[in-house]
């Protein structure tokens, strides 16, 4: 008996600081947003009054807010998929070919990631130039004629936050699909090719089904991280312009909390962000779902 | 034993992770900003909280902007050997992210120093708030070390305005600070060289416009939309004189529909044709220093700016022969009147601040000659002189170069413009004056807005704020 309690006076005190520190850094503030979000205040307000679902039944009707949300989506969906093709495929052949400085390419594209946002921003102000950026001094050297794309335009903008988004997480992703792909048993590739299957179909057929478990964590991961990261990026890079065109749910949250003076606006923005997100997760999680495979 | 050593070793880390906490409460006082520090070290005979001297602390926050930090201590350190009155000083560029989380708390500073139209908008929601100490009494008194009224040394108009009366009631809130023409500025040695003149009037304008662009110049860039307030509130003056300024910034029903509303939107519009057309993609807060090159490289003619422009390019690579000069903003009509946007920043009492009295003592202390000079003396972080000049009677008298011509444009002619759109209340949701009114100037120049579309969000907007004005 005296043993029981002991072992439970140790876990107690095991799971305590966790808890305590959980309870108040993140379920405290997050009943808060969903309880400002009822309101009508400031950031500052010495008073505030109750709305009840106004902010929400505004927000449906807020076109910029619903052009935030769809730019929102589009990255999420768009950065996604081309993130884990690539990495995906760059990871195959690091691991599984003989390709001279195997370890310089890991590095290579694994750079950008231990970058902050503001510097990547930089480097990107420089690639998107106008007139003498990078990227439209080599579409006019190709095309042979004078390219003046406005990438950060109206027009351009989210291709040019997409790019930038994808050339930031690649590497990350890639190295972590290394680690996996690196555990399969040389074996399994080794009767799959006396088998006839080529390169593509032990992709296809081996690759991908072992390293799913793998895929399907990561997903989720860069899902949220992409409605994280695409504030940073659109801080950072375009300050949410021109005129609006590059807003993503929570810049403009950000943007009606402070200003715009709406606090309560702001917070349910928030917390319409935090159940999509929640929801987009859970989604992919049963979407994703298959009988994993052991080797 | 085992066991023992476990449970010590997670009650040492649980004990630890709760010591770290309550250790961040206690070093809150040096995760102030490194300014803070050093002028807090710099001043530790007189600000030791163990030894406040007779007449208190009260905490100053101002912003460091490109006027530099130094400037602040000093007149601090001015005003307490004056008064007797301590000051904690904070200053930092992002002041609102220093300041903001303590407000929340309900801490807050007794004199807030800020400028308006920043991102996160903290003095608009101080104002939205009706949460700031009335200080007309402040213009009554007499300025610390000086026998002059503060009402008296202050400038005329500048404590009239909406931006220090948001309310309109005839009650002054917020003290005028370090003021600046506004205006369009120009490369002087590009017009002296190809014998152009600066256009006095919006038909020269589209003249020079179409004579430029036969040589590849653009007659017109912005650094980013919000610089169009100041250009907006001239032209309206210039269109309709004060008294369509006064209606027009009051939300006044059916004013966008009168023939002086359609003067503004059709130069605005005209304007937007003769614009740089990589200007938008580039009006963002990363890149806004490119459209401000385009006017040092003369790819564009005129933009929108203020005097700190000469101090936050002075690195800048320019075309030779380069030479700023700064116009008012041309006359609608041949002999009208050309208005230049008194452009100006603002110190004010929060109305959580505990030492109110000593804090009205402060601001004004901020119009005695001692603090003009030393806000006039004022040095960047890079040791350039950055004059900041305090809005009282007599001051442009005494200043030197470019600035001399930047500040002596009321006495050539243009008349000064002040004031901005009427304070409304948290009734209004999701739009603000900037989204409708000067943001969609990209669209225009884009092309991807037309003229009506661009009306059309603001009256739909100015409807909200109309029924939110705070009275």
């Amino acid at each position: 008996m005296k043993k029981r309690s002991g072992r439970n006076g140790f876990i107690f005190l095991c799971a305590a600081p966790a808890v305590i520190l959980f309870t108040v850094f993140m379920i405290i503030p997050t009943i808060n947003v969903f309880r400002m979000s009822l309101f009508r205040r400031s950031a500052y307000s010495t008073t505030e009054d109750f709305v009840g679902l106004e902010n929400f039944t505004r927000l449906m009707s807020d076109v910029n807010f619903i052009r935030s949300i769809q730019n929102t989506i589009l990255l999420i969906v768009v950065v996604t998929i081309i993130t884990f093709a690539f990495a995906l495929v760059f990871a195959a052949i690091l691991t599984r070919e003989k390709i001279k400085g195997q370890n310089f390419f890991r590095i290579i594209f694994y750079i950008p990631n231990i970058l902050s946002v503001v510097v990547i921003s930089a480097i990107f102000s420089a690639i998107y130039d106008t007139n003498n950026g990078t990227l439209n001094s080599l579409l006019s050297l190709f095309s042979g004629e004078t390219v003046t794309v406005l990438w950060k335009g109206e027009n351009m903008v989210m291709v040019s936050l997409i790019i930038a988004m994808v050339w930031q997480a690649i590497g990350y992703y890639m190295v972590m699909y290394m680690a996996s792909m690196a555990s399969i048993p040389q074996s399994l590739y080794e009767s799959a090719g006396l088998d006839g299957a080529g390169r593509i179909t032990q992709f296809f057929q081996i690759t991908l089904p072992l390293i799913w478990t793998n895929i399907r964590t990561t997903l989720t991961f860069f899902i949220i991280s992409t409605i994280n990261m695409a504030f940073l990026f659109v801080k950072a890079m375009t300050s949410g312009g021109p005129n609006g065109a590059s807003e993503v749910a929570l810049s403009y949250m950000y943007k009606q909390a402070y200003t715009n003076s709406s606090y309560g606006y702001g917070m349910a923005i928030g917390a319409l962000v935090f159940v999509f997100s929640f929801g987009l997760s859970a989604l992919v999680n049963v979407v994703t779902k298959r009988e994993p495979l052991e080797f | 034993m085992k066991k023992i050593l476990s449970i010590l070793l997670v009650a040492a880390l649980a004990t630890s992770t709760l010591v770290g906490c309550s250790g961040s409460k206690e070093e809150k006082p040096a995760e102030t900003p490194s300014t803070t520090e050093g002028e807090t070290q710099d001043e530790a005979p007189t600000e030791t909280p163990e030894a406040p001297a007779e007449g208190g602390t009260i905490t100053v926050a101002a912003i460091e902007t490109a006027y530099g930090s130094q400037m602040w201590t000093d007149v601090c350190a001015a005003f307490t050997a004056e008064t007797g009155i301590n000051v904690e000083l904070i200053t930092d560029k992002n002041l609102e992210d220093v300041i903001g989380p303590s407000m929340q708390a309900g801490d807050y500073p007794d004199v807030i120093h800020l400028a308006t139209g920043r991102e996160k908008a903290l003095t608009e929601t101080f104002i939205k708030d009706q949460n700031i100490v009335e200080i007309t009494d402040v213009l009554s008194m007499t300025v610390p070390g000086e026998s002059a009224k503060v009402g008296d040394k202050i400038a005329g108009g500048f404590t009239e305005t909406s931006l220090t009366n948001p309310y309109g009631d005839g009650k002054t809130y917020l003290a005028p600070m370090f003021y600046s023409p506004c205006g369009l500025f120009y490369n002087a040695g590009l017009f002296e060289e190809k014998g152009w003149t600066v256009p006095a009037t919006w038909d020269e304008m589209w003249e020079l416009g179409d004579k430029a662009a036969a040589e590849d110049i653009a007659l017109f860039t912005y650094p980013t939309t919000g610089y169009f307030d100041a250009f907006f509130y001239a032209l309206m003056y210039s269109v309709g004189g004060a008294d369509f300024f006064d209606k027009a910034t009051n939300y006044e029903e059916g004013i966008w529909d009168t023939e002086e509303a359609k003067t503004c939107f059709d130069i605005v519009a005209k304007l937007a044709s003769y614009t740089e057309k990589t200007t938008p993609a580039q009006a963002n807060d990363q890149d806004f220093t490119k459209n401000q090159q385009l006017v040092l490289e003369n790819k564009a003619l005129f933009m929108p700016n203020g005097t700190w422009i000469v101090g936050e390019m002075a690195e800048a690579p320019r075309a030779d022969g380069f030479k700023w000069g700064m116009t008012a903003l041309p006359s609608v009509t041949a002999g009208g009147d050309s208005y230049s946007y008194t452009w100006f920043e603002q110190a004010w009492i929060p109305g959580g601040a505990e030492h109110p009295d000593e804090a009205k003592q402060f601001i004004a202390f901020l119009y005695s000659d001692a603090a003009c000079k030393i806000f006039a003396n004022a040095v960047n972080a890079d040791g350039e002189p950055a004059p900041a000049i305090q809005p009282v009677l007599g001051i442009a008298d005494t200043l030197e170069g470019d600035n001399q011509m930047f500040y002596s444009i009321y006495d050539n002619g243009a008349k000064a413009a002040m004031g901005n759109f009427a304070a409304y209340d948290s009734g209004v949701v999701g739009v603000s004056n900037r989204e409708v009114w000067f943001d969609p100037v990209n669209s225009l120049v884009s092309g991807n807005m037309t003229e009506q579309e661009w009306i059309d969000g603001i009256k739909s907007a100015n409807d909200q704020m109309r029924a939110s004005l705070i009275q």
